[in-house]
């Protein structure tokens, strides 16, 4: 028995070794039995002003977090797009008592992170360091100063990244993809530019903090290591000052499905890749009782599962990309469904009839059992996975105070996931998805992908756009060299020579103006280039009167006059002088040839931009081959807002020695105005007494 | 004003009082060696029931035969393909049916698989990471559609990516010798050259027990989940093929390199790269916290100098690559519109010098050593986290307790330290200088 003593840790590890060497590989080993899942507690209070603190106590790290939210309506900015969110960011660059360059040190000092943004701010850091953390939110939130000097490095900052973004196929695909499914005339579609940034000013950013950073409106939520009493003294300390007060609310139409499925193409040169992102708004608020099974329908489509049948389809099936995927996403005012990858060029089509197909094939076929199944336990794991994060039971907690969702949403999450069955994700996938009303947007190679998408818009029309959603100018590069100056001398010389033009000293033009089917007297005269005057009749009654007597100016309508101002004095002298491109500087202007733009009739045209400082005052297309000016479009102020007028010249007939331009079309909005020419009269005597201003 | 002026100094003191460690939770952990040459490390932690399974294989791109570049990333998507017990997409199907997410990624020096579980998955986690280790699908079906696949992600992440092509052109001029010199997506012409049996070999040098390190956290028993690794780990056979590994230094450079890359991105970038020591070395961590000197928060130096100050820069950046050999530490600056590069590095340099002229205050350092321990605390938030790091630790320095005490290397480094680093590595010789501009050209060429 002796020998067996010493034998046996020996017998049992050749044992073990032998099992290790039987184990059947082929047998999928079976899960333990499942284990509870919990979620963290949070606490709640509210401050005598209003404000509403969330608590959600964890010491496994010695730290602490504090975030502030404003909880108010989205807001349409308009031609000054961009300053709630410049004005979220100065928050933290500079207060009544210290400059950024103070903050930035004190924050820093602490190993913490601080930063403020147009709803609120987050600041997070050990423990120890968290009155001092707090002193500064206050601080920031009580009595940011929003200086000019950190207001002005912000603006260029931002006009570099906007630069930036111009070469990002990933940035210009946000861009097109909010500003086609929202539209540019919603909050979540409207687009900040170059413009707009120039536009906005400190007292844009004043403005906008003064009106709704109120503790009424906002959450208070502090997560870590930290007791309820801790935080209850922290909250009524730092944030118990801040005072109540009304905020304005707004109300936005809600943006809808386009009629048909229709193609956005924004070009983008060298790019090897497309990225698509196909979508459409969703009218679903969270909470919604649809909204768990329309995230068991999208992760099915493409979410986070890398079993999603997009993933599975364009990826591991085509190797076309190397991710697609989709989001159905509820929001309070308008929520959205989007289905996005990046693929080659070449497959773009291609790409595109999948995700067609994968989004149709939801909405008309039952899911197979087993397929809820699988995402449905995907689903149960993240949502355990998910709560390894205090910030989740933070942000559950947020979502159930804000969207006033039940207390236990939750808690019986899982419960509700668990009963969704295949009968409603049909149900949900043919109420929210639209496979024949989509915005398929793409941002690409305009030579090697564009055409091929045609075939998807109802339109049979691809549309193409900027990098703002606005219109796509597409224009190839003029002859190395060539400027402005140079289209203006061809011009010049087509139309008659300078000396020739030199020599004009007055102009007499008869002919007529039709107006909405009506025929009216049209008679312009010219003195100079100072001294005008024009007259529209009707039956001989004078319907419209415009006259410039060299200093003054006046318009008339039907007996009604209003006096010129000194802009439009000088823009109306600029085109009674006939040399005006040779001393542009004169008139405040400058010019700047764009390129070479084609039309429908395979015309092609320099374009040339007129510009008044920064700003474009008109657009100009001259013939390549004839050297003439074909037409002008150009944005006017009206009480109604900026309206494009386009002005085609038709037709130029010569009258001594000078070609003018005998019939010409005005597009104002949707009226048209032709006015063609019977006779010009070149150097007749004329008397001053006819360019009298009332 | 007097009072908001005592207020402010009181803040500051403030903060200088409280500059004690914080009180950390000290990770502990488990570590042995299976007789295939397999190193286990086991984290414990109940708080979330769920696990962490990883599997850290000691292959990066430098391991790789120059004329075969990206090998190692590509066997990062090729080994997903299933295995002898499961057929092809089903791995990645068997993690997520289980309510788990997996995912891999690769560096010069390693390549990390990992999938986060349910706790009461561990056994499946083992065995698909067992099936992975033994016997994976290397065929050319598979091999096929990720030859596809990993042609997208470059073209997705490298080339239609602003400045997508910063490393390739900063590596390939740092290093002339060392296989850093590529990166780790490699060249497509190499990826389709590569035949069947080339992949095979790669798989039986490199995915062996005794080049990996398999490391679990979570909500586990230890005993179980030793049972469980025996089971399915122990009769994987050790590996036979000596692993390549570079033995070469980069020889150190005697002129500095400037070049400038023309591409499509508006904005131009300066870049600055200074060889310095591999990390883990001393001197590691003195250019560390020399770049957190220079870079982190919005007090550091570059940024309030370059950015805040002279306003020359969107953004400003230094940070040092953790390489296994001696490797790259990058400063460098997103212009402003409009901005000559030339200046905007000049006023890089003029910082650099600084540090190189004048110690730094002992606030300063203060300030450096209180960020590198905000870091550090938040650092182990996640058991995926947790796993990786402890692998990390102890494939490259042997020492995975490094984890709970990695921060008093940090601690250790004086402010003469910085300087001392700043003068030796930071010196023009040592460094790569490349300007990326937008050229017009340049930016319709459409490249593949």
């Amino acid at each position: 028995m002796k020998t067996l003593k010493y034998i046996l840790p020996l017998l049992v590890l050749f044992l073990a070794a032998c099992s290790g060497g039987k184990v059947d590989r082929s047998i999928v080993p079976q899960p333990g039995p499942a284990p509870q899942i919990s979620i963290g507690d949070y606490e709640t209070f509210s401050l005598g002003n209003g404000l509403r603190v969330i608590v959600v106590n964890n010491d496994k790290l010695p730290r602490v977090s504090y975030q502030l939210t404003i909880d108010r309506d989205p807001i349409m900015e308009g031609n000054k797009a961009g300053y709630v969110s410049m004005a979220g960011d100065l928050l933290s660059a500079g207060t009544a008592g210290k400059t950024k360059a103070q903050i930035d040190q004190e924050i820093d000092f602490m190993g913490a992170s601080l930063s403020t943004f147009s709803t609120g701010m987050y600041g997070a850091c050990l423990t120890k360091h968290s009155d001092n953390l707090l002193s500064l939110m206050q601080e920031m939130l009580m009595s940011p100063a929003f200086p000019e000097d950190e207001l002005e490095k912000l603006r260029k900052q931002t006009l570099s990244g906007l630069a930036s973004s111009k070469s990002s196929a990933d940035d210009i695909s946000r861009n097109i993809s909010n500003a086609i499914c929202y539209g540019l005339d919603h909050p979540y579609g409207e687009q900040q530019t170059e413009k707009t940034t120039e536009a906005i000013s400190r007292d844009d950013l004043i403005g906008y903090y003064q009106d709704y950073f109120k503790p009424n409106l906002a959450y208070l939520v502090i997560v870590g290591d930290i007791s309820m009493e801790q935080a209850k003294s922290q909250a009524e300390k730092y944030f118990g000052g801040w005072e109540a007060g009304q905020a304005p609310q707004h109300a936005y139409d809600k943006p809808t499905p386009p009629r048909g499925n229709r193609v956005a193409f924004v070009p983008l040169s060298g790019a090897v890749q497309s990225v698509i992102d196909i979508n459409h708004p969703v009218d679903m608020t969270p909470g919604h009782p649809d909204a768990i099974a329309a995230s068991v329908m999208n992760n099915i489509l493409g979410g986070g599962v890398f079993g999603g049948r997009l993933m599975q389809n364009l990826r591991e099936d085509k190797a076309f990309t190397y991710g697609a995927r989709s989001s159905t996403s509820p929001d309070p005012v308008i929520g959205s469904f989007n289905a996005y990858a990046s693929v080659r060029n070449e497959v773009t089509d291609s790409s595109v009839t999948e995700f067609l197909y994968e989004i149709e094939r939801l909405t008309r076929e039952r899911v197979a059992d087993t397929t809820l199944r699988f995402i449905k336990n995907y689903m149960n794991g993240s949502f355990a996975r998910s709560l390894e994060s205090p910030q989740t039971i933070a942000r559950f907690a947020l979502n159930i105070e804000r969207y006033d969702l039940p207390k236990d949403y939750y808690a019986t999450y899982l419960t509700k996931l668990e009963a969704v069955t295949t009968d409603d994700v049909l149900r949900v996938a043919q109420r929210y998805l639209k496979p024949n009303n989509l915005n398929i947007t793409v941002v690409g190679n305009k030579e090697e992908v564009a055409e091929s998408l045609a075939k998807f818009a109802k339109s049979g029309e691809v549309e193409f756009f900027d990098i703002y959603g606005g219109e796509y100018i597409d224009l190839e590069a003029a002859p190395e060299g060539m400027t402005a100056q140079n289209v203006f001398d061809a011009y010049y010389a087509a139309i008659g020579g300078k000396e020739n033009l030199a020599k004009v000293n007055s102009i007499i033009e008869e002919g007529s103006m039709g107006v909405s089917g009506m025929s009216l007297a049209y008679n312009r005269k010219v003195k100079g280039t100072d001294q005008m005057v024009m007259t529209v009749a009707m039956g001989g009654q004078t319907m419209m009167k415009q006259v410039i007597d060299g200093d003054r100016g006046s318009s008339s309508q039907m007996g009604q006059s209003i006096a010129m101002t000194e802009e439009e004095i000088s823009e109306a002298k600029m085109q009674l002088d006939m040399l005006a491109y040779d001393h542009l500087a004169d008139y405040g202007m400058s010019a700047v040839l764009k390129g070479i733009d084609t039309d429908d009739n395979g015309q092609r045209m320099y374009v040339v931009d007129l510009m008044k400082g920064e700003e474009t005052s008109s657009t100009q297309y001259y013939s390549v081959d004839t050297g003439l000016l074909v037409s002008t479009v150009s944005t006017e102020e009206t009480p109604q807002g900026g309206m494009t007028v386009a002005s085609m010249i038709e037709e130029y007939k010569e009258f001594s020695g000078i070609q003018f331009p005998v019939k010409v079309s005005q597009v104002v909005g949707p009226q048209v105005i032709e006015v063609t020419l019977d006779n010009v009269s070149v150097n007749k005597r004329i008397s001053n007494s006819e360019f009298k201003v009332d | 004003m007097r009072r908001i002026l005592s207020l402010a100094f009181a803040g500051i003191f403030g903060l200088l009082a409280t500059t004690s460690q914080a009180q950390m939770r000290e990770i502990e952990f488990e570590e042995y060696d299976l007789k295939n040459g397999l190193h286990v490390i086991l984290h414990e932690d109940h708080s979330t029931p769920i696990v962490a399974v990883t599997v850290m294989y000691h292959v990066g791109s430098k391991n790789e035969d120059p004329s075969r570049t990206g090998m190692a990333h590509f066997f990062e998507h090729l080994l997903f393909e299933g295995s002898e017990n499961m057929g092809r997409g089903e791995f990645s199907r068997y993690v997520e049916n289980a309510g788990g997410v997996l995912n891999a990624n690769t560096s010069n020096d390693r390549t990390f698989y990992y999938e986060v579980l349910p706790s009461n998955q561990l056994e499946l986690g083992l065995w698909l990471e067992s099936e992975r280790m033994l016997h994976a699908k290397v065929e050319n079906e598979g091999i096929e559609t990720q030859r596809e696949v990993v042609k997208e992600e470059k073209r997705q992440r490298v080339d239609n990516q602003p400045y997508g092509r910063l490393l390739e052109e900063t590596m390939k001029r740092a290093y002339v010798e060392h296989p850093y010199k590529w990166t780790t997506i490699g060249s497509m012409d190499h990826l389709n050259a590569a035949k069947e049996e080339e992949f095979v070999d790669f798989y039986k040098t490199f995915y062996v027990p005794n080049n990996a390190v398999l490391s679990i956290a979570g909500d586990i028993n230890i005993d179980e989940a030793k049972e469980m690794i025996k089971k399915y780990f122990s009769a994987i056979p050790k590996g036979t093929a000596e692993i390549p590994r570079p033995s070469m230094d980069e020889p150190m450079k005697t002129a500095e390199v400037r070049d400038t890359i023309l591409g499509k991105d508006q904005l131009p970038l300066v870049l600055q790269a200074y060889h310095i020591p591999a990390q883990g070395e001393p001197d590691f961590y003195s250019v560390d916290m020399l770049n957190t000197l220079l870079s982190q928060g919005g007090s550091s130096r570059l940024n309030r100098a370059v950015v805040e100050e002279k306003q020359l820069a969107l953004f400003c950046g230094a940070f040092s690559f953790p390489l296994e050999d001696p490797g790259l530490t990058l400063a460098f600056s997103m212009a402003n519109m409009g901005v000559d590069p030339a200046e905007v590095e000049a006023a890089m340099n003029e910082e650099i010098e600084r540090v190189k002229n004048e110690l730094i205050s002992e606030e300063e350092l203060q300030k450096l050593k209180n960020q590198v321990e905000n870091g550090f605390v938040s650092s182990n938030s996640s058991v995926a986290g947790i796993a990786e790091s402890l692998a990390n630790y102890h494939m490259y320095y042997g020492d995975a307790n490094l984890i709970n005490n990695e921060i008093d290397r940090y601690q250790a480094v004086t402010r003469e330290d910085i300087q001392k680093a700043a003068q030796k590595y930071y010196s023009e010789n040592n460094r790569v200088v490349l300007y990326f501009l937008f050229d017009e050209e340049a930016a319709n060429a459409t490249e593949n």
